[in-house]
C-alpha cells in the first residue's frame, strides 16, 4: 500500500512527487492565459457597449438598468488589462490540485474533446432517444475515454445506473425527465 | 429566547420523517464528499436537485445533512487517499495521512471525526446563540449598508482567499457578467440575453455551480488524470488511546475557537482558520518532532476549525442573506429555489424553519459521528471507485440535476460551455468560488445599490452616509489595495501557505514556490 511515514520533508514518502506545475511547459501555459485575460477583457468590452443598448424605461428617474452593468464592464476591462500585463510579465497562477490529477502529466486534450463532444451529443440525443440511454452512451464514452477496459462494460454500467437513477427520479420522485419509449413503456405500471 | 427557539426547532426536526430526511442527508453528503475530487460545494450543487421535489422544511433539513455530511466525506478521504486533496482540509491531509501510514488511521479519523462532532455542534449552538442578535443589528440597515457588506463579500472572496487577488477577482468579473444575464428585476428590462429566449429568465444557478464545479472539474482530471491502481491507505490499527484524547481536547476546543469567528466573517471560509489552527498546535505542542510525521493534534486542530468554520459561514448567510463561500452561496440558491429571500428578517417571516434547520444541524452532526467510524469500511470502498467511471458518473449527475430545472437541453449546452469555462479556469489557477458567488450576490448587490440611490436621487454619497457603510467599505478598500501595496512595499504577499513556511511548516504543496522569482 504505502511506505512508512518517512522523514519531515514534504512528500518524501517515495509516492507521486510533489506537484511541479510551476515547472512544466511554461509556455504553454503563459499563452493560454494571456488569451483568458485578453478575452475578459473583451467581455468587458462588450458589457460596456451592450449596456449602452439596455432600453431605460422612461420612468426610472434615477439609476437605471444600465449603471450597473457599466461598473461591471469597466472593472472587467480593468482586471482583464491588469491580468493580461501581470502575465506577459510572467505571473503564472497557483495550480489547482486535486486528489486525482497527476501534476506532471501533459494535458490530454483528446480526452477533454471526447468528453465534451460526447456530453454535447447527449444534450441533443436525451429529447429523441431519453435520458437513460443518452446518458449511458455519454458515460460509455467518458470512461472509455478515461482509460476505462472495453465499451460494453461501461455501456452496460452507465445504461444499468441509468435507469435506477431513472426510475427513483421519475416514479418516487416525480422529476420531469423523458425516459425513451421502451423504458416507458416498461415502467407505465409503477 | 433563543433556546426557546431552539427547543421549538428540535420538535420541528424529531419528526420521524424529517429524522429520515436527515439520516438520508447524512448519508448521501458523506458518501459523495468521500469520493475523490468532489469538495463540499460540488456536493452539496450536485445533491441540490434532490431536494427540489421535496417541502421546504425536509429539503432543508436534507440539505443540513448533506453540508455536513459532505465536510465529514471530505476528511476521510484527506486521510486516507494518498493524493492531496483541496485547500481546506490540506492541513488533515498533511498529518491525518502520515498517520494513516504509519498504522495509526484508526486515531487519525476518529479524531477528525470527534473534532468535527465536537466543533460542529459547540459552533452551530453558537450560531443558535449569535443569530437573533445579529439580525436586532441588522434589522436597522440601510439599503447602502447592504451594498457595502455585498462589496467586502466580493473583495474578500476574490482577494483574501485565493493565493492570486488578480484571479479572484477575474473570477469575480465572470461571475458578475453571468448574473447580469437575464431580465432586470427592477426595470423588466432584457440584458446581455442576446435574443436567447432561455436566457430571460437568467442562467440557472444550479446550472452554473454545477457546470463550474462538477463539469469543470471533471475536464480537469480527464485531461491530467493520475493513470494506475488507486491507493487507498489501510485504515487499520488502534482507536484513539487514552492519551490520544488527552492529546485532542484542546486542539479542538482551539480548532473551534479559530474557525468560527473566521467562518462569520465576509473573509469567511475554512483555509485560514486551518492554517491558523496548525500553527498553532504546533507551537503549543509537547510533541513539536512529531510534527510533520503525523501528529494527532495536527489533525485534531485543522479538522475542528474546518467544521466550526463551516457553522460560521451559516451566520451571515441566514441572518444578513450574504454568501461567503462557494457552498454558502448555492445553500443561498437552495432558499431562493423555495422563494425564501435570506436576510434580517428571515428569522421573523420563516422562524420555525430556521430553527428546524439550525436543530437539525445538530442532529446530523450527531448522526455523523455515530455513523461514520463504523461505516469507515464503506466509504473507503466508495475511495476505490475506478476513476473512469466515477468521472462518468459525476458528469452523469451533473446532466441529471441540471436537466431537471426546466428539462431544457440548452439547459445542458449551457453547462458543457460553463463547465469549459471550468476546465480552463481551473487550469491557469483561477478560483472558482468567486464566480459563484459574484453570480448570487451580483443582483443582490445591484438591487441594493439602485434602492439606496434611488432614496438618494442618485447622489452617490449615500453610499458612505452611515458609519457602518464607511467602515465596511473602508475595509473592502484595505482588502483590496492592501495585498497590492504589501507586494510594492515587501515584495510577494505573504499567503498562508507561506506564513506557513516562514514558521518552518511542512506543506505537501509548496505553493510558495514560484511566486518568489513571480516579480521576475
Amino acid at each position: 500500500m504505502s511506505t512508512a511515514a518517512g522523514a519531515p520533508a514534504p512528500r518524501a514518502d517515495g509516492d507521486p512527487p510533489a506537484p511541479s506545475t510551476g515547472v512544466a511547459q511554461p509556455q504553454g501555459r503563459n499563452t493560454g492565459e494571456l488569451v483568458m485575460a485578453v478575452l475578459l477583457a473583451a467581455l468587458g468590452v462588450y458589457l460596456l457597449v451592450d449596456a449602452g443598448a439596455i432600453a431605460v424605461p422612461g420612468s426610472s428617474n434615477t439609476v437605471g438598468p444600465r449603471f450597473f452593468p457599466y461598473a461591471v464592464g469597466a472593472l472587467t476591462v480593468l482586471t482583464g488589462t491588469v491580468l493580461a500585463l501581470r502575465v506577459l510579465r510572467g505571473d503564472r497562477g497557483p495550480s489547482d490540485d486535486s486528489e486525482d490529477v497527476d501534476p506532471d502529466a501533459p494535458t490530454d486534450w483528446r480526452a477533454v474533446a471526447v468528453i465534451a463532444v460526447a456530453f454535447l451529443a447527449h444534450a441533443l440525443l436525451i429529447n429523441v432517444v431519453g435520458w437513460p440511454l443518452a446518458v449511458a452512451l455519454m458515460f460509455a464514452a467518458v470512461a472509455w475515454a478515461l482509460g476505462a477496459v472495453g465499451v460494453v462494460r461501461p455501456f452496460a454500467i452507465g445504461l444499468l445506473v441509468s435507469c435506477v437513477v431513472w426510475i427513483v427520479f421519475v416514479k418516487a420522485l416525480n422529476v420531469a425527465l423523458p425516459g425513451g419509449t421502451v423504458l416507458e413503456f416498461l415502467t407505465d405500471w409503477l | 429566547m433563543a433556546l426557546d427557539s431552539l427547543l421549538g426547532g428540535f420538535a420541528d426536526a424529531l419528526t420521524p420523517v424529517n429524522l429520515v430526511f436527515a439520516l438520508l442527508g447524512v448519508l448521501l453528503g458523506t458518501a459523495v464528499g468521500v469520493l475523490p475530487g468532489i469538495g463540499p460545494a460540488m456536493t452539496v450543487a450536485l445533491l441540490l436537485p434532490a431536494t427540489y421535489v421535496l417541502e421546504p422544511t425536509s429539503a432543508l433539513i436534507m440539505f443540513a445533512g448533506i453540508y455536513y455530511g459532505g465536510m465529514y466525506g471530505g476528511s476521510t478521504t484527506s486521510i486516507l487517499l494518498n493524493t492531496p486533496g483541496e485547500s481546506s482540509s490540506i492541513m488533515t491531509a498533511l498529518e491525518g495521512n502520515k498517520m494513516a501510514k504509519a498504522g495509526r488511521g484508526s486515531a487519525a479519523l476518529a479524531t477528525a471525526a470527534i473534532g468535527s462532532f465536537v466543533a460542529g455542534t459547540i459552533a452551530t449552538l453558537l450560531l443558535a446563540l449569535v443569530a437573533p442578535t445579529v439580525v436586532e443589528l441588522a434589522i436597522g440597515i440601510t439599503a447602502a449598508d447592504y451594498f457595502a457588506l455585498a462589496v467586502i463579500a466580493f473583495v474578500a472572496v476574490a482577494t483574501v482567499l485565493g493565493s492570486s487577488p488578480l484571479r479572484g477577482l477575474a473570477a469575480l468579473c465572470l461571475g458578475l457578467y453571468l448574473g447580469l444575464v437575464g431580465t432586470d428585476v427592477l426595470s423588466g428590462q432584457e440584458r446581455f440575453t442576446l435574443g436567447v429566449p432561455q436566457l430571460s429568465d437568467g442562467i440557472d444557478v444550479v446550472v452554473v455551480a454545477v457546470a463550474l464545479f462538477a463539469v469543470g472539474e471533471a475536464l480537469f482530471v480527464a485531461a491530467r488524470l493520475r493513470r494506475g491502481a488507486v491507493q487507498v491507505i489501510n485504515h487499520k490499527g488502534s482507536w484513539m488511546t487514552r492519551e490520544d484524547f488527552r492529546r485532542s481536547w484542546k486542539p479542538w476546543l482551539r480548532g473551534t475557537a479559530f474557525g468560527f469567528p473566521f467562518g462569520t466573517l465576509p473573509a469567511g471560509g475554512a483555509e485560514i482558520p486551518t492554517f491558523l489552527s496548525y500553527a498553532t498546535e504546533r507551537k503549543l505542542t509537547k510533541h513539536p518532532e512529531q510534527f510533520g510525521k503525523g501528529a494527532i493534534e495536527g489533525v485534531a486542530g485543522p479538522e475542528a476549525a474546518n467544521n466550526a468554520a463551516a457553522a460560521g459561514v451559516l451566520v451571515p448567510l441566514l441572518t444578513l442573506g450574504i454568501p461567503t463561500s462557494a457552498t454558502a452561496a448555492i445553500i443561498l440558491a437552495a432558499f431562493q429555489g423555495y422563494g425564501i429571500q435570506p436576510g434580517p428578517t428571515l428569522l421573523t417571516t420563516e422562524g420555525p424553519l430556521v430553527w428546524a434547520l439550525i436543530a437539525s444541524l445538530l442532529i446530523g452532526n450527531a448522526m455523523l459521528l455515530v455513523l461514520n467510524l463504523p461505516l469507515v469500511g464503506v466509504w473507503v470502498k466508495l475511495l476505490l471507485i475506478p476513476r473512469p467511471y466515477l468521472y462518468a458518473g459525476i458528469l452523469m449527475f451533473a446532466s441529471l440535476g441540471s436537466f431537471a430545472v426546466n428539462a431544457d437541453p440548452l439547459d445542458l449546452v449551457l453547462l458543457l460551455l460553463l463547465g469549459l469555462l471550468g476546465f480552463v479556469m481551473r487550469r491557469y489557477g483561477w478560483p472558482v468560488a468567486p464566480a459563484v458567488i459574484g453570480l448570487i450576490l451580483g443582483p443582490i448587490a445591484e438591487t441594493n445599490l439602485r434602492r439606496a440611490l434611488a432614496i438618494s436621487d442618485g447622489d452617490l454619497g449615500v453610499l458612505v452616509d452611515t458609519w457602518f457603510s464607511r467602515i465596511v467599505l473602508g475595509l473592502a478598500l484595505v482588502a483590496l489595495v492592501g495585498p497590492i501595496v504589501l507586494r510594492l512595499v515587501r515584495g510577494p504577499r505573504a499567503t498562508p501557505e507561506e506564513v506557513q513556511q516562514t514558521g518552518a511548516l511542512q506543506h505537501p504543496v509548496p505553493a510558495g514556490r514560484d511566486r518568489g522569482e513571480e516579480d521576475r
